[in-house]
């Protein structure tokens, strides 16, 4: 029934999201036997940011939506993550799905007020949200063994996390953060490829046309809200995992600011540019740490280079690399 | 059939629609008045994008006015805008699916309707181009073929072919007057071109500053001398 | 009763530096469609140029004008080379862009001037004046002044100069102003220097109420942009009113029970409330 060419391009489709999981995968057994443990460590929250990343990635790539309190959405995730793992005991993986759903739902709240309204007024929005979070979070700090709704403990030392039984060491924990990414991506790119994606499209397109094609442009929007929030508890469930604990003053809005700005330089419509946002906020710092650089002329670079990507490349890095790669593989069609 | 009672469209002091009598049954139907005559109002009101004033509006014996955008989309309306709508970053066959992701498709599969809709339109060649690449010709064939998924019962067409050559026209106008015996649907149809109108629609309603000018089989119409002196310029 | 008095007055002074952001910040977005993120991180490098300045015994008058200066000139150099740039794409793409300008400027001041903190001190922190129990420094004064003038004066150009009424026109129809004659590339240059001159002030005041340090004074700013947003980016007695309330309200917070470590997040509180039940008047056109 479908002519030739959508059966190619389906059948490329496929290919695209396997080779995605196979790298992320490849990355995650692989990275472990080339780096040193504290470049392990670096690369493992990497990744993590790289899943918060891929959330706001969503929401501003395929709706133009600009979310400025991500990493507090990631906060969120990793605060809830703690409770349970704390708290109840659960099992990692429940702490992570936890983590995730709680983000997920907090940022559809969040979202919905604003959704109605300018655009300008949902960065705002989320801009007030992450200044508020990072009150509160600063004032309450994270779960680390006490009791009671904050989970606390006072005095005694704080508790860490348990990490699941089958990653406890560094590098079995990145291959397993590596998983989750590969996950995350798959879960994501499956969206973008199937109903929600051509709904996402029409509503890019315009309101009116999406309304006319039966659309719940509300709906629609606040699931990609819901997503990227999932992202982000779920980046912050293992980011607490990674190190067993996370710090209340770590939360500025200032982070959410850069997340978003490193996801747009990254690239927003291309899977990889989430990748390059991660390693832009944690590896990239490093490196310039280890190299003696002042880590403050990284932001100088980072707002050009934001200023580049809206202006001139407005697909990203990854992006202008994937196209590049394309004219080389059509070339070599030719 | 579009059964037409009492419509009254107003913005603020401005009458749009005026007290509108019409009953459309031909399957397709033209409609045609001088600018600001109120024609693309009536199809956003037919759609769902303005509210009426004032009266009632059945579709094959369905009150319409009560339901929103998309209930009516799940009804079987289309419609197309004056500006092609092709969404760029998706393909031929992805624009014309995504409007069968909100509708009812319970007789056949999805890809079977898709590929039916785009043979009609003749882009079975060019389906996984991406709506950026398509030229104008192709982006009107899209706007056709998008209405023709999910069992349509009425297709609104506003100037569908404005910027193609005699060539094109000729194709588009071939295309719309087999959606009634191909897929059942009944079509209104605005336009400036009169050969169009004439050579395609059956019936046709004529509107001048919100009001019913004629009203019958578009030869008779077209000869009126009423209409001549107000539309025409006879 | 009389307790809340000292609180309200202090309030009223950082109040007042939140009423003359908004305003610095709706000024701009109404002539242009930007709304200038990077509008702490002027404040910040012009209190850091002050510091400097008065540091090598430069008298305040010239250690202020300097200050000032040096966040024209940068808001100046964005707002005619780099904004036009994006001048056609939409108003939320054109605000992230000085997104980016504030992270220049952020990682420029920490890097030139280092992150420890500092406090600016100014020769006219030594004077005060007792109002009520509560001493005021002439500083304070000053400031209070400062921004009662600086916004009597925009509010005067917007409604009583021809410049103001082509800021007026070209906030709502940008490309039709120009068609009609309004000097779109002079209207800008106005907006950027107001908006620029307002962050220098600003930052300035708040280096001294608060502590200069950049990453602090660069996010001191979202306060401003809660008055903004009660004002609805447009209204400038609205943004004052809302301004001078969130500052009082923010510090009357600390004898509230309980509240106290988190009186800091009223400003976000209070927009969010303002924009979820104002939200039907914002509507998308």
């Amino acid at each position: 029934m479908t002519p030739d060419s959508i059966r190619r391009e389906r059948r490329a489709a496929r290919l695209a999201l396997l080779r995605m999981v196979f790298v992320v995968l490849a990355l995650g057994a692989l990275v472990p036997w080339l780096a040193n443990a504290y470049w392990i460590k670096t690369l493992t929250s990497s990744l993590a940011l790289a899943i918060a990343a891929a959330g706001v990635a969503l929401l501003y790539g395929q709706l133009g939506l600009v979310s400025l309190c991500q990493y507090s959405l990631l906060g969120v995730g990793g605060w809830v993550a703690l409770r349970v793992g704390h708290g109840l005991h659960w099992p990692f993986e429940a702490c992570v799905v936890a983590g995730g759903l709680s983000a997920g739902v907090v940022g559809m709240l969040a979202g919905l007020p604003a959704l109605r309204m300018k655009g300008l007024y949902l960065a705002l929005v989320t801009l007030m949200l992450a200044g508020g979070f990072q009150v509160v979070i600063s004032a309450t700090g994270f779960p680390d063994g006490g009791a009671g709704f904050l989970g606390r403990i006072s005095g005694s030392e704080r508790l860490m996390l348990p990490r699941p039984a089958l990653a406890q060491g560094e590098g079995a924990y990145f291959a397993y953060v590596a998983a989750w990414l590969a996950a995350m991506l798959a879960l994501l790119e499956l969206h973008r490829r199937t109903r929600a994606g051509r709904s996402w499209a029409l509503i890019r397109r315009g309101e009116a046309v999406a309304e006319g094609a039966g659309v719940n442009v509300l709906l629609y929007q606040t699931w990609a809200f819901g997503l990227a929030g999932v992202c982000a508890g779920v980046a912050g469930a293992l980011l607490s995992g990674a190190v067993g604990q996370l710090d209340g003053r770590a939360f500025a809005a200032s982070e959410s600011v850069m997340l978003f700005a490193l996801s747009l330089i990254g690239g927003a419509y291309y899977w990889a540019g989430a990748l390059v946002a991660g390693l832009l906020l944690r590896a990239v710092p490093s490196l310039l740490v280890d190299l003696g650089v002042n880590g403050y002329l990284a932001m100088v670079f980072f707002g050009a280079a934001l200023l580049h990507a809206l202006i001139t490349a407005p697909r990203g890095l990854a992006g202008q690399w994937l196209a590049a790669f394309q004219r080389r593989a059509a070339k070599g069609r030719a | 059939m579009i059964e037409i009672r009492g419509l009254t469209v107003a913005f603020g002091a401005v009458v749009a629609i005026d007290a509108l009598d019409a009953v459309l049954h031909a399957p397709v139907c033209g409609l045609i008045g001088p600018n600001g005559a109120g024609k693309t109002t009536l199809v956003n009101l037919l759609s769902g994008f303005v509210q009426a004033k004032a009266g009632e509006v059945r579709v094959d014996e369905t009150a319409l006015l009560g339901m929103n955008t998309a209930r009516r989309a799940r009804f079987g309306l289309r419609r197309s805008f004056q500006t092609e709508q092709v969404v760029e970053d998706l393909s031929v066959w992805d624009n014309v699916q995504s409007m069968l992701d909100h509708v009812p498709n319970r007789h056949r599969p999805a890809d079977a309707q898709v590929h039916r809709a785009l043979e009609h339109a003749g882009l079975l060649d060019c389906a996984a181009v991406p709506g950026a690449e398509l030229d104008l010709f192709r982006r009107r064939m899209v706007e056709v073929a998008k209405a023709l998924v999910g069992e349509p019962r009425l297709i609104l067409f506003d100037e569908p072919g404005a910027g193609l050559d005699e060539r094109e026209s000729r194709v588009l106008r071939d295309a719309i007057a087999a959606i009634p015996d191909a897929f059942g649907a009944q079509v209104l149809l605005i336009d400036h071109d009169v050969d169009l109108i004439a050579a395609i629609c059956t019936q046709t309603l004529v509107l001048d500053f919100g009001r019913r000018l004629a009203l019958g089989d578009t030869r008779a119409v077209l000869d009126d001398p009423v209409v001549r002196r107000a539309y025409l310029g006879a | 009763m009389p307790d809340l008095l000292p609180f309200l007055i202090s309030g009223l002074g950082v109040g007042a530096v939140y009423a003359l952001s908004g305003v610095g910040l709706v000024v701009l977005y109404r002539s242009s469609g930007v709304l200038n993120f990077a509008f702490g991180a002027l404040g910040a490098v012009a209190a850091y140029v002050a510091w400097s300045a008065l540091d090598h015994d430069w008298p305040l008058a010239l250690a202020a004008l300097a200050a000032v200066v040096t966040s024209v000139a940068i808001s100046l150099t964005y707002g005619r080379l780099l904004a036009p740039r994006l001048a056609e794409r939409e108003s939320t793409v054109r605000s992230i862009g000085t997104l980016g300008l504030a992270l220049v400027v952020l990682g420029f001041t920490e890097w030139f001037w280092g992150e420890q903190p500092r406090r600016l001190v100014l020769p006219t922190d030594a004077g005060a004046i007792e109002f009520a129990d509560v001493r005021l420094t002439y500083t304070r004064v000053l400031g209070l002044a400062a921004a009662v003038s600086m916004m009597a004066a925009v509010g005067l150009l917007l409604a009583r100069t021809r410049i103001g009424l082509a800021m007026r026109a070209l906030a709502d129809q940008r490309a039709l102003s120009s068609i009609l004659g309004i000097r779109v590339l002079q209207v800008d240059t106005a907006a950027w220097v107001i908006s620029g001159a307002f962050a220098g002030v600003c930052g300035l005041l708040l280096a001294n109420i608060v502590r200069l340090q950049a990453t602090v004074l660069t996010f001191l700013v979202i306060p401003a942009f809660a008055a903004a947003i009660i004002g609805r980016l447009s209204s400038l007695p609205v943004t004052v009113a809302a301004g001078l309330i969130i500052g009082m309200l923010e510090a009357v917070a600390v004898l509230v029970p309980g509240l106290a470590p988190f009186r800091s997040a009223t400003p976000f509180v209070i927009a969010l409330l303002a924009i979820v039940l104002w939200r039907d008047a914002s509507r998308k056109a």
